[in-house]
């Protein structure tokens, strides 16, 4: 008797968001088929992509290793997201972490001016997110939107606490929302209901929360893994958005990615790996070198 | 379905320093309302009771006594205090309640025989909360078992598979299917038992405006299974209403909500389609979150 493989078919499709304009765009999500089921009836019409991070002031606790590949340009947002450009990255992503009250404050207005010159500078879209201070990123992101506005770029962390105000702006600016809920996905999917209510769908990323290996990546994992199922088996309208890990900058937060470089490379890149077998649709690595061996892991699968 | 009042609840701070003080009349004002309102049995939640056990105890069963024929069901963990309120009771007490933990079977269980009472059994154990339909079942028989033994026979005997928040981030929506399970399939393994549910803690942790709804939805899903009784507040009128029969049409929407039928939202008043957009919750055809009427 011959096998025949049982073949599933799903019912939900992820929308599709894209980021930025023309030449400079990409897009995200658009699959209807769980991640890397090659063996199931669906596509996933866009490959993960992968974004490379960059902040607005010069880094003081990053270790020397991650330095290292950007020394000549890291005082210079405008030169640094150039140098991700080269190394290959399909998307930079600008974290304003000046503006939080708890580093230097520093003014929206001036975090606009950054956002709208690297914007301008980059030929690939540009993602933007604040500090993660909820009342900070209120003022600061309305202004990033308004100084870009038109460029159609990803923008948050949009929140629970000022999802009104900058939904708002960025609907008036023509930019995209990252939606960021921590690590619960009742709580995710309510923002994504109240945020639905005045902003469109189709312009929404989520942003589940992205711990590292060995700092709860576990529970990203299930998350991510769970917000995908339940959007592509189930149907459900509020989960079938692309996702974000947002998971550099907490690898290279961790003690052993401090270390060594060796070590740190791979804690990013095992991150990233398992991330994007649980769904995410694009990816934010800090180190271009953790960038190569990802991309060279895809490529020889 | 059988309704034991909930409302005389130590958490609640009036009814806390109403015992400390001994006033009568904030205890026997919500006993009669209680009464009035058609509840069956009346709920004394007294907490651990630690000081002054047995004189408190008396003092309150007594209290609510003067004030209501209904039975009681004595609601504490701490047996000294559990014996000091079965022995007060004038009409057949319920004691609320036992589990499957080493003592409290030594502890709880026999104070049942002795008094002659109906006992709630949950399906804890030693080993904890037993987590899906089939280690509930295994654990309440053991128990149940036990309790035989000790000449306790099953029609005295309310099993409670213990409700948890639905809200409960990932797994809340799959322990109201399992309770929903399990009492569905219950009288098969266990004839004649009787049981019983914490009903409103199905809704812990959710805004409090809502939580009403979830309680009765879930009540009505419950009873359609074969649900005996439940603890929950009678002073809600529109749950008294709905598990009494007096609301067929949204009981029979429920039901074919239940049954996964595709309702046409459309056609229903804005009171229908809450409760339908409630059983979806509650049978985890869509997703929890706070926001659950609203999309």
């Amino acid at each position: 008797m011959e096998y025949e493989p049982p073949v599933e078919a799903y019912s939900g499709v992820v929308r599709e968001v894209t980021i930025g304009k023309g030449k400079k765009s990409l897009k995200i999500g658009g699959e209807n088929i769980l991640p890397f089921h090659f063996f199931d009836q669906g596509s996933n019409p866009n490959p993960a992509k992968f974004a490379l991070e960059i902040i607005d002031m010069e880094p003081q606790d990053w270790a020397q290793h991650l330095v290292e590949p950007f020394k000549d340009v890291i005082a210079d947002p405008v030169k640094w997201a150039k140098k991700c450009e080269e190394f290959g990255a399909d998307a930079v992503f600008l974290r304003l972490v000046s503006t939080d009250p708890a580093v230097k404050d520093s003014s929206a207005d001036g975090a606009a001016d950054i956002a709208k010159k690297v914007a301008e500078a980059i030929d690939v879209p540009l993602i933007i997110y604040g500090s993660g201070d909820d009342r900070k990123d209120a003022e600061v992101l309305p202004k990033v939107a308004e100084a870009c506005d038109g460029m159609n770029l990803l923008i948050g962390p949009v929140q629970k606490e000022n999802y009104e105000v900058v939904g708002k702006t960025l609907l008036d600016h023509g930019h995209n929302a990252s939606a960021l809920s921590p690590l619960d996905i009742n709580l995710l999917k309510e923002l994504n209901v109240k945020l639905c209510k005045f902003f469109p769908a189709e312009k929404i990323v989520i942003d589940p929360e992205s711990a590292a290996l060995g700092y709860g990546m576990e529970y990203s994992f299930s998350l991510m893994e769970r917000v995908k199922q339940i959007g592509i088996i189930t149907k459900d309208n509020m989960t079938m958005m692309p996702i974000i890990a947002d998971l550099g900058a907490e690898c290279w937060k961790t003690k052993q990615a401090k270390e060594s470089k060796e070590q740190g490379l791979l804690w990013e890149g095992i991150t990233v790996l398992s991330l994007l077998l649980a769904g995410a649709n694009i990816l934010v690595l800090r180190h271009p070198e953790t960038l190569k061996l990802v991309k060279e892991t895809i490529e020889t699968r | 379905m059988v309704i034991i009042g909930e409302n005389i609840h130590v958490i609640a701070q009036a009814i806390s320093t109403a015992i400390k003080e001994r006033d009568a009349k904030v205890i026997q004002d919500l006993a009669k309302a209680e009464t009035k309102a058609g509840a069956n049995y009346i709920d004394l939640n007294v907490g651990p009771m630690k000081k002054d056990t047995e004189e408190t105890m008396e003092w309150l069963v007594n209290t609510v006594q003067e004030a209501s024929d209904l039975p009681l069901s004595i609601d504490t963990m701490n047996p000294e205090a559990m014996e000091a309120g079965l022995k007060a009771c004038k009409k057949r007490p319920l004691l609320n309640s036992a589990s499957g933990k080493s003592l409290s079977k030594e502890q709880m269980l026999p104070l049942a025989k002795k008094y002659n009472s109906d006992v709630v059994i949950s399906v804890i154990t030693d080993k904890g909360m037993p987590p899906d339909v089939d280690s509930k079942i295994e654990s309440i028989m053991d128990t149940v078992t036990y309790a035989n033994e000790l000449g306790i026979p099953n029609e005295d005997i309310w099993v409670d598979p213990i409700i948890l928040p639905v809200s409960t981030a990932g797994e809340g929506q799959r322990f109201a299917v399992v309770c929903l399970e399990f009492i569905n399939i219950l009288q098969d393994v266990l004839p004649e038992i009787k049981s019983t549910v914490g009903l409103s803690n199905v809704s812990n942790g959710v805004p409090d405006d809502l939580r009403p709804l979830l309680n009765r939805t879930y009540a009505v899903m419950l009873d359609r299974n074969g649900l005996y009784s439940a603890i929950a507040d009678p002073l809600d009128e529109e749950f008294m209403n709905l598990i009494q029969g007096k609301m067929p049409e949204i009981v029979e929407l429920i039901y074919r909500t239940m049954d996964g039928e595709d309702i046409d939202l459309s056609s229903l008043s804005p009171k229908e389609v809450e409760y339908v957009k409630t059983a979806k919750v509650l049978t985890g055809e869509n997703l929890y979150s706070d926001a659950w009427l609203e999309s």
